[in-house]
């Protein structure tokens, strides 16, 4: 089996798995209790925020959440609640994840304008557009660092300077689902003030994840209960989860350049597949974050992905999250792409596990997939 | 607490001489549909009884799902003594409001009162300890039921079931089954006839995905909910699709599949003993189920094709589906990459020596042959 599928999910690093279950068999006290093994519990916690802080150049707080949804739900609606009533309006872009777009929408409905900014005919941000819209009332600006279905790498920096130029106040929130540890974030420099990561994307488990709030940032909750993460976001601490992301984040930033390596790796998966199907067409830019490739083949993708499943290839049409339904990808709609371009897309994602060999195999059985099924078109 | 349920069997009753074989099919069955809930089943007199009832609501689910099942009813079941039938009557109203009247039924003549005093003497201690309720003899809000047999037997509620007869008692029959919101529904509708089911999908990797093969699993499990016990057969038909599609006009290539099916699913139905085949089809409801579409179908089958939604509007067996429960699954969004091979305009009017014609251009031996070859059977239970 070649799995080319890792920004549905990952396969966990056995050092995560062992990490969970020495967790749940010997650390599996609750960390608000007051004896003293559950410090050690509490050690967890304190160890994996300290890592990711400095995996992302943060300064100010970690706070776990179920995973990168949670995360992304509670930076917007934990803004939009922290203006109290007092009218606010939001930007984003329309090629976000539904952890963000839906939550936008529900911002919508509580009253906010929310601004939806175009992207160009690769995925990438109009950085003036979104910048425009900036007024004295923009209460956050949310921005992914990398696209989950083209790979498209936001820039980050220019946007929050320039927004920040604009309105000093505003927030920008940076959904890093795709890009943490694969690509490079600083928050206290590039001045973002709200990152969200998730575990299981990163080789960790799944239903964690977190979201880390720079300095002097105010939120209110939206969940309600004993008043863990201080107070922002209550329920007794995931921590086999915690202590999993903890060891995947440590395992994954002990890879030797794990991003260059999945860059070349995608490099030669695109030179074989564009040698075998002339015809197939990059969506996104020619270099992008390194880990996704996305292309539209001259046949029904869906078809073609079941026809590799069967080859022992897995990949998946558009993101696994929007798999489910029968609407079409919005991010290539976004880009511009036919409804034909984009029923023949096909997404495969890398990790830096997988091989220079499973690329050559991947790009030969899409060769052959693709002639098979070419002669069987609707007529 | 009531622990012991009343088990009605509708036409059964309306048998001759094979009585006995209908019921002892239906014993069967129950006894199947029953297993996990440790109740026993006691058969006296032309009637089922339940006793040592744990969960009464799951052994009423269960038991209202049996066809040939016509309705049950919880009962308090006492001694032949008119004490304590009042007072396991007076207790069994005491939520009741409004009018009822008794019913009674003394199968034992040996009983003192004949059916109208136990009505009059049990009417007026019910009425008598509960002030509220009132008699109607016409139109009662409750019915109470006093039935003398070796025991005394006391109900109000009466629950119906699916009716139909017990499967098994009507023979084999082959379902075709898509996965669609319409082959469910036409199965159940042959299976409460009694009639035991094999199914038969046709499954087109990687044209059809591996969920689209789960579903109609899923919908086949749903159906032995009713039916017991399924046999499913999967048939691999890609290659099918694939040299229709190469060799045959356009517009054709709906009705030339469906014959396909049809004569594969025969083969199938023969080697296992199905009398007859049944699908969901119904006139004029898509291109290839006109009448002559169905013509040419049912062509190439020499055994009966039994179609039960025939003459049934899609919203009906929308809302039939609903109520068997097979619906949700029906409309998970799976199977939308055949309609490669589904032309834009087929034909409304096709002809059998046309039909005909263009099977001459492929080994359609060959080609079933190797699809019989390739089944894979799927054995499904409730």
């Amino acid at each position: 089996m070649i799995y080319l599928d890792n920004s549905a999910t990952t396969r966990p690093f056995d050092s995560a798995i062992e990490a969970m279950a020495a967790c749940m068999r010997e650390t599996y006290f609750n960390p608000s209790s007051l004896y003293a093994p559950a410090m050690r519990a509490g050690e967890i916690l304190a160890e994996a925020r300290r890592e990711i802080l400095s995996a992302v150049g943060g300064r100010g707080q970690v706070f776990f959440t179920s995973g990168g949804t949670e995360a992304d739900n509670l930076a917007i609606l934990g803004a939009q609640r922290a203006l109290r009533g007092r009218s606010g309006n939001f930007l984003t872009t329309k090629v976000e994840h539904p952890a963000v777009l839906e939550t936008m929408a529900e911002v919508e409905r509580l009253g906010c304008r929310v601004t939806y900014a175009d992207v160009d005919a690769q995925g990438v941000v109009d950085v003036d557009a979104l910048v425009a819209a900036v007024d004295g009332e923009t209460t956050l600006v949310s921005v992914m660092q990398v696209n989950n279905e083209v790979g498209a790498r936001m820039p980050i920096a220019e946007i929050a300077r320039r927004v920040k130029e604009k309105n000093p106040r505003t927030l920008v929130h940076v959904d890093g689902v795709q890009g943490f540890l694969r690509v490079p974030i600083h928050m206290a420099r590039e001045g973002v003030d709200l990152y969200t990561l998730s575990g299981h994307k990163i080789h960790g488990p799944k239903g964690i994840g977190a979201l880390v709030v720079a300095p002097g940032v105010h939120l209110m909750p939206t969940v309600f209960g004993g008043g863990q993460e201080g107070g922002l976001r209550s329920g007794t601490e995931n921590v086999p989860g915690i202590a999993g992301m903890l060891a995947a984040v440590r395992a994954f930033r002990a890879l030797p350049d794990p991003a260059g390596r999945m860059a070349g790796l995608r490099r030669r998966l695109w030179a074989g597949i564009r040698a075998a199907v002339p015809d197939a067409r990059l969506n996104g830019p020619e270099e992008n974050a390194g880990h996704i490739l996305n292309c539209t083949f001259p046949v029904k993708g869906e078809v073609l992905l079941h026809a590799l499943e069967g080859e022992g290839v897995l990949c998946s049409t558009g993101s696994a999250c929007s798999s489910h339904k029968k609407s079409k990808s919005h991010v290539l709609a976004a880009m511009g792409r036919t409804p034909q371009e984009i029923d023949g897309a096909l997404r495969f994602s890398l990790c830096p596990m997988n091989t220079q060999e499973e690329m050559d195999q991947a790009a030969e059985a899409i060769g052959r997939c693709v002639n098979l099924l070419r002669a069987f078109r609707r007529r | 607490m009531k622990t012991v349920l009343l088990v009605r069997m509708g036409e059964i009753f309306l048998k001759g001489d094979n009585r006995n074989f209908f019921i002892k099919a239906l014993v069967r069955n129950l006894r199947k549909a029953l297993e996990g809930t440790d109740c026993t089943l006691e058969l006296t007199q032309g009637r089922i009884f339940l006793r040592d009832i744990r969960d009464m609501d799951e052994v009423i689910r269960r038991a209202t799902r049996v066809f040939g099942v016509h309705s049950v009813s919880p009962v308090v079941e006492c001694e032949k003594d008119m004490e304590v039938i009042c007072a396991r009557a007076i207790e069994l109203m005491e939520n009741c409001t409004g009018t009822f009247k008794c019913v009674a039924r003394r199968a034992d003549k040996r009983f003192p009162l004949d059916s109208m005093q136990i009505n009059e003497e049990v009417g007026y201690r019910v009425l008598s300890a509960h002030p509220g309720l009132k008699v109607d003899v016409h139109k009662p809000e409750h019915e109470l039921s006093i039935e003398i047999r070796e025991r005394a037997y006391l109900y109000v509620e009466k629950i119906p079931a699916v009716g139909g007869m017990p499967v098994g008692t009507g023979g084999k029959a082959m379902l075709l089954l898509s996965g669609g919101i319409d082959s469910p529904v036409a199965g159940y509708m042959i299976a409460k006839r009694g009639v035991q089911l094999h199914c038969i999908h046709y499954h087109s990797f990687p044209f059809t995905s591996e969920q689209a093969k789960q579903k109609v699993i899923d919908l086949a499990r749903l159906l032995s909910a009713y039916a017991g016990p399924i046999r499913l057969h999967i048939v691999p038909f890609t290659e099918i699709q694939q040299e229709l599609y190469q060799k045959c006009p356009d517009s054709q290539l709906t009705v030339l599949m469906r014959r396909f099916m049809m004569r594969i699913a025969e083969r199938v139905a023969r080697r296992t003993r199905c009398q007859a085949l049944v699908t969901g089809e119904s006139i004029g409801q898509v291109a290839s189920q006109t009448m002559d579409g169905l013509t040419c179908t049912n062509a190439v089958c020499s055994l009966p094709v039994f179609r039960p939604l025939i003459g049934f509007d899609k919203t009906e067996i929308m809302d039939y589906a609903e109520r068997i429960g097979t619906y949700e699954t029906s409309i998970l969004p799976y199977e939308d990459c055949c309609t490669i091979f589904t032309p834009r305009h087929p034909q409304t009017k096709p002809r059998v020596d046309q039909l005909e014609q263009s099977e001459t251009l492929l080994d359609g031996e060959a080609l079933i042959e190797r699809a019989l070859s390739g089944i894979e059977v799927v054995d499904i239970r409730p």
